[in-house]
């Protein structure tokens, strides 16, 4: 094989003449780790309500929060996203749509759709946790708040979501992970996260090789930070005495 | 809502959609039979007392885990073909991207696969592969005829979930221009203009297969709770 | 104080509770008793709304607790209430458990509450244990720690379901003598509990329930002198074999 291996192609100035290629690298690291955080915490408020109202004694709401993970768990994200990105701003009422598409940076629609269209997506999963982890924890807990006299939501907001998170944070933090991974799939749209600027400097350099492997190192890298800092929650919120604490 | 929807473009490209969607499940079914094939090979590595087998078994796992599909599958892409170009000294007119793509997709899938069937070996007792062992089963025996079949039997659900989502990532060759389902709605739609309604259309398909297949997983796991 | 009037309740179709009337007087003592699955459980609970009811009605200090417009919250607030496994909230320490529905519910400071808490505490013998989370208290303690939780709002009654059932018998009189000695200042308490023996003690009646109705509800010493029907002399006759 003749493959020049060259690293120092990080160095070098784009054709611009702005920045590196390592320039470009961290840019697409930039973006796709502000994505997913943003996108993280829409899936985590929006999962965690929908959560909530699934184990609420109402056949409605527990309806709605059902069909809404339906809908979200049986569509593939790719076309989440591009419904998010084309279709929705044409079918958008009041002229929001124009807005969108009409005062906004084309990077600022890219990254609004997908950070929407991930943190919906995730929010289903997000809710699916949620849920189990509140019926998980044993019938009395509620009875017990509410025979405290708490409200339902005091109840939820003291008694039963400190216990619940608790007991999904392993299970959260696969989809922490999952969100990082899929964000990916947002290079399709065009939004230059790490995966896109992958692949921009293969169509630049002649070095695909120094490329993927650097990118695919920085996923790597940043599942290892992810799972250090779940791990730190976890132990930080571990409660004394309980089954798998101490 | 000043949209004026058109639909009139679909009736017309349904065989067209249909081939799309036969490549989408033909890649659904390789995906799964190399998926559960590769991925009990490689629970069994994971989960065997040599060593090199279950650390390389490991890293395989974690490896694919950590790196998005789409990465995989632009490396099996754009990276793979020259390489498997270069070593084997193939004729530049043999495209191979589209097999490598399949390839890449079948392995990524494979260590999802692996983790669920590692899951469900792991739930079948301990005692049994005792039991077989002191019936005077070899390891491999032992696995065939006792453990695999009961671990398969409560993992019938979990595998065909996963067969879901599967399915649902196959929209993703769409990064390497195999032309399925996803693809040809989107093509479609480029082609009259008519983008809006041909991805609502496919994302209304994808939710009908999906839901459906989901229910029937449903129903199946009620039934196998009440055996 | 609680008066119960033939209050009827179905699952489906499934009766659970069907035509249960008494009452409990302030400052009595009233066991409930009966094989598993009779429906004291859902009985109790229904005492403070825990379980909605399709007929009949209940009332707890002259409120009825079945009226949709009645603030169920405010009325559970004012009953305490003792669970089988104790329902201790695990993520919180043991003073925390005490004071947070001082504070939530009630409105008291913080201070104040904890005050309160630590009193309690003290009182059923666990003072040097405030800091410490319910898990790291054996069953017999986590009990008296409920039971400590459920007087910190100053309860006008108190309903216990099976207190010492989920505990090891070598627990069982420590939260029994915390029980004796509230009823014998003078509580009003509803108590399902196959504890005869604390029943022979303090109890004013005894209820004896099967299949969702109340079978008997006699003076104590009636009760264990002579049970008018026979569900009831059979199932004395089981228990005191133990
Ligand atoms: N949510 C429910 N749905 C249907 N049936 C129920 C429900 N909860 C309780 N039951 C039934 O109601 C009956 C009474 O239950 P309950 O818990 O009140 O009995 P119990 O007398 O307290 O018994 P135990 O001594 O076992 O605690 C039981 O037969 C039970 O199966
Ligand atoms: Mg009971």
């Amino acid at each position: 094989m003749s493959y020049n291996w060259n690293w120092g192609i990080f160095g070098s100035p784009v054709p611009t003449g702005d920045t590196t290629y390592l320039g470009w690298m961290l840019s697409g690291l930039q973006t796709t780790i502000l994505l997913s955080l943003s996108a993280w915490v829409i899936a985590l408020a929006l999962g965690s309500l929908m959560g909530v109202l699934r184990t609420v004694p109402h056949k409605g709401l527990s309806g709605i929060a059902a069909a809404y993970v339906e809908v979200f768990r049986n569509i593939p994200l790719l076309v989440q996203l591009f419904i998010w990105y084309f279709v929705l701003p044409e079918v958008l009422p009041f002229g929001l749509g124009e807005r969108f598409k009409q005062d906004l940076s084309p990077l600022a629609q890219q990254f609004l759709s997908a950070m929407v269209c991930l943190g919906f997506f995730t929010s289903a999963r997000v809710c699916e946790q949620v849920r189990s982890g509140i019926n998980s924890l044993p019938r009395g807990q509620k009875n017990a708040g509410l025979a405290l006299g708490f409200t339902l939501p005091q109840t939820y907001r003291h008694v039963l979501l400190p216990m619940a998170f608790r007991l999904v944070i392993p299970p959260l933090t696969s989809e922490f992970l999952n969100i990082f991974k899929n964000s990916a799939v947002c290079s399709t749209i065009g939004l230059l996260e790490l995966a896109a600027q992958g692949r921009q400097l293969v169509d630049y350099t002649a070095q695909p090789y120094e490329s993927f492997i650097a990118v695919t190192l920085l996923y790597l890298l940043i599942n290892v930070v992810v799972m250090l800092l779940m791990r730190v929650i976890e132990n930080r919120s571990r409660v004394p005495g309980y089954i798998g604490g101490k | 809502m000043n949209y004026e929807f058109d639909w009139s473009s679909i009736p017309g490209s349904l065989p067209f959609l249909w081939e799309g969607m036969k490549i989408s499940l033909e890649i659904t079914a390789i995906a799964v039979v190399v998926g559960i094939v590769w991925g009990t090979l490689l629970a069994m590595m994971r989960l065997s007392p040599v060593k090199p087998l279950s650390w390389f078994a490991a890293g395989y796992v974690n490896l694919f885990r950590a790196i998005p599909l789409v990465m995989v599958l632009l490396w099996f892409f754009l990276i793979v073909p020259q390489v498997l170009r270069g070593a084997f000294n193939l004729d530049p007119n043999t495209d191979v991207r589209l097999t490598s793509a399949m390839i890449g997709f079948a392995l990524f899938e494979s260590a999802y696969y692996s983790e669920i069937i590692r899951a469900g070996i792991q739930s079948v007792p301990k005692g049994q592969v005792a039991a077989a062992s002191a019936l005077g089963m070899s390891y491999a025996q032992a696995m065939r005829l006792v453990v695999l079949p009961q671990a398969f039997r409560n993992m019938v659900p979990l595998l065909l979930t996963q067969a879901i989502v599967l399915f649902q990532d196959t929209s993703l060759v769409y990064v390497s221009a195999l032309a399925d389902f996803f693809g040809a709605a989107y093509k479609v739609g480029d082609r009259d203009g008519r983008l809006v309604e041909l991805l609502l259309f496919a994302g209304a398909v994808y939710f009908v297969l999906c839901f459906s297949l989901s229910q029937v997983v449903r129903r199946l796991q009620k039934r196998m709770a009440t055996v | 104080m609680i008066t119960i009037d033939k209050v009827s309740k179905h699952y489906g179709s499934f009766q659970v509770l069907t035509d249960c009337t008494t009452q409990v007087k302030k400052g009595e003592v009233v066991v409930v008793c009966g094989p598993s699955g009779s429906g004291k459980s859902t009985l109790i609970k229904c005492v403070n709304g825990l379980e909605p009811f399709q007929a009949g009605a209940i009332t707890v200090d002259g409120i009825s607790v079945g009226d949709p417009k009645t603030n169920l919250s405010k009325l559970r607030s004012r009953v305490g209430m003792v669970f089988q496994h104790f329902e201790l909230f695990p993520h919180m320490s043991i003073t925390d458990n005490l004071s947070i529905a001082q504070v939530k519910v009630l409105g008291r400071s913080k201070d104040e509450a904890r005050d309160k808490g630590l009193k309690l505490l003290d009182r059923v013998g666990l003072k040097a244990h405030a800091d410490k989370f319910p898990g790291q208290l054996s069953g017999g303690q986590q009990q008296r720690v409920a039971i400590a939780r459920a007087l910190a709002m100053d309860p006008i009654c108190m309903l216990f379901d099976e207190p010492t059932s989920a505990l090891d018998p070598e627990m069982i009189n420590e939260v029994l003598d915390v029980m004796v000695e509230l009823a014998q200042e003078g509580m009003t308490m509803m108590c399902v509990t196959h504890e005869m023996g604390f029943a022979r003690k303090v109890a004013n009646r005894v209820i004896f329930m099967d299949q969702g109705r109340i079978v008997e509800d006699d003076a104590k010493d009636a009760f264990f002198g002579a049970p008018r029907s026979e569900r009831a002399r059979q199932f004395l006759a089981k228990i005191l074999q133990h």
